[in-house]
């Protein structure tokens, strides 16, 4: 493993909002026949500021810890780390393998048998067809699920499902591991191998982001802390000064 | 730059640097060929699971559709089933190719959202999959171009190579139609219905299941008509005709300003693609 890191300089992000109305042609094609005047003030694209000046820096060992009230920003900076939202301003910049564990039933068909999401999963996560082979088969022992998986995934009960996503989407090697909320799934006994195989995945991985409410959760995984308010960040914060961030809302 | 170990993204700094950021999005695509396979494969064998005959439903009832047809106009054209049935058959399976996959272009990115909106997967890789897995059906529908082929005879004088030619051609216009679809849907929710409408017209106006023997050699109506190119350039050489060298040449033409225009597209839209969803 080289030197992975994330820097993030400046990020500035901003989501048009397209009304139902912008989506239709009528609206443009309006704008056009009937003048700029009373089209402007219908379909200009009202634009919205998910993130404003976010800088970041993180290098091998730092588990960061994302904090902040329902809309702040903490899925979009994940969402932005991921590679899927283009910067408005500013730049992000990734070394190392970047896993996003944001959605557990991405890329998952619900028709199709466990065996086979397990390798559109697996290829989604930038996995070739041998290294999913290589690790199928520690996949279908980790998920427990046995002669299940010959099985489409529709006839899984909610728990099943869920453990053969988590399955799939932890077997990836990654340097750079994202978080949305520390996924919890199944019955007591698969949380506990679920914790540990998570546990098992942050160490291997040389950073963390996980963006969660729950401050135990945070204490126990994270070394350092970032409040986001309205897209703002906060300094990123020594863990042990979680209650100052916190107090601060 | 853009690999598994390393990614860049930044705010806009230029049209060149958009094109450059476009250009990466397709040589990463390109590296990752497998994955738009293994996307449309899949594609395939889940529209179809638990149907035993899977792709080959539509196969039979093109082949219906030609049978019908074939023999149908062949009687009120007054031409004799062994001209007409094949070229119907090579039409109508042809031009499938051709509807079904500017018609799923429209869908192309709308059904990717969630991956677009949550992985670095290179745009260009969903193209890839619509264009694929349109190629597989053909696969499956080549049954019917090889039974008549087979059945009139036509392999005693077919010229393989320049309906393979066609065809080349025919795909690399396609692929561009398809993604210009894909980003213009994407945008407006007008465009699937509209291009519908279109292949819908067309389908009727190109010379699929009528010859166009009753207009003089390169008429307007026919040189006009993109999909008369595409249609000829691959039928006339499989039925033992020469496809005139000027519908090569217009395909070749289309191809190179179109993916100019498409790509110039997806150039200035590529960031904009994941926010329109």
């Amino acid at each position: 493993m080289t030197d992975v890191s994330i820097k993030v300089t400046d990020l500035t992000l901003r989501f048009p909002v397209y009304g139902v109305d912008a989506k239709s042609l009528k609206k443009n094609l309006a704008r056009v026949t009937v003048g700029g005047r009373l089209g402007a003030s219908t379909t200009g694209a009202t634009e919205v500021t998910a993130l404003s000046h976010l800088n970041l820096n993180l290098r091998a060992g730092d588990r960061l810890g994302l904090i902040g009230h329902n809309g702040s920003g903490k899925t979009t900076l994940l969402r932005a780390l991921s590679g899927a939202y283009e910067p408005d301003e500013g730049q992000i910049e990734v070394r190392g393998r970047i896993a996003a564990l944001l959605d557990l039933s991405l890329g998952i068909d619900p028709s199709a048998t466990g065996v086979d999401n397990i390798r559109l999963r697996g290829r989604i996560a930038g996995m070739s067809s041998k290294e999913i082979e290589d690790k199928m088969d520690e996949i279908a022992e980790f998920s427990g699920l046995g002669p299940f998986l010959a099985m489409p995934m529709k006839t899984y009960s909610a728990g099943m499902q869920a453990r053969l996503a988590f399955a799939v989407a932890t077997a990836v090697e990654a340097d750079v591991l994202l978080m949305d909320e520390w996924i919890s799934v199944g019955d007591a006994d698969f949380q506990k191998l679920a914790h540990r195989r998570l546990l098992n995945l942050v160490e291997r991985a040389g950073i963390l982001v996980l963006s969660s409410h729950d401050a135990g959760l945070l204490r126990l995984y994270c070394n350092k802390v970032m409040r986001l308010e309205g897209g703002v960040a906060s300094e990123v914060k020594d863990i042990r000064r979680l209650d100052e961030l916190l107090a601060a809302a | 730059m853009e690999s598994g170990q390393h990614m860049l993204r930044t705010g806009r700094r230029g049209t060149l640097f958009e094109f450059s950021m476009a250009l990466r999005d397709l040589v990463t695509s390109y590296h990752r060929r497998g994955l738009a396979w293994s996307l449309a494969w899949h594609d395939v064998v889940s529209r179809y699971r638990g149907s035993i005959l899977g792709p080959f439903w539509i196969t039979i009832s093109m082949g219906l559709m030609v049978l019908g047809i074939g023999l149908l106009y062949a009687k009120l054209f007054g031409i004799s089933v062994a001209e007409f049935m094949p070229y119907v058959a090579m039409g109508i399976v042809f031009f499938g190719l051709m509807a079904g996959t500017i018609n799923e272009g429209c869908d192309t990115f709308v059904q990717a959202s969630s991956m677009l909106s949550q992985t670095s997967l290179p745009m260009f890789t969903f193209i890839w999959r619509t264009v694929l897995r349109n190629l597989i059906n053909l696969a499956h529908h080549a049954v019917i171009i090889l039974g008549v082929i087979i059945f009139f005879g036509l392999w005693r004088v077919m010229d393989v190579l320049p309906a393979v030619g066609g065809l080349l051609l025919t795909i690399v216009n396609l692929a561009w139609i398809s993604m210009l679809a894909a980003i213009a849907s994407a945008r407006f929710r007008d465009i699937p219905q509209f291009v519908m409408s279109v292949m819908q017209f067309a389908i009727f106006m190109t010379p699929v299941f009528w010859k166009p023997d009753a207009f003089p050699d390169r008429h307007a109506f026919l040189t006009l008509n993109p999909f008369y190119h595409m249609l000829t350039t691959i039928r006339a050489p499989l039925l033992g005709q020469e496809a005139d060298g000027l519908s090569y040449v217009i395909l070749a033409i289309m191809a190179v300003l179109g993916w100019a225009l498409t790509f110039s597209v997806f150039a200035i839209t590529r960031r904009r693609i994941v926010h329109f969803l």
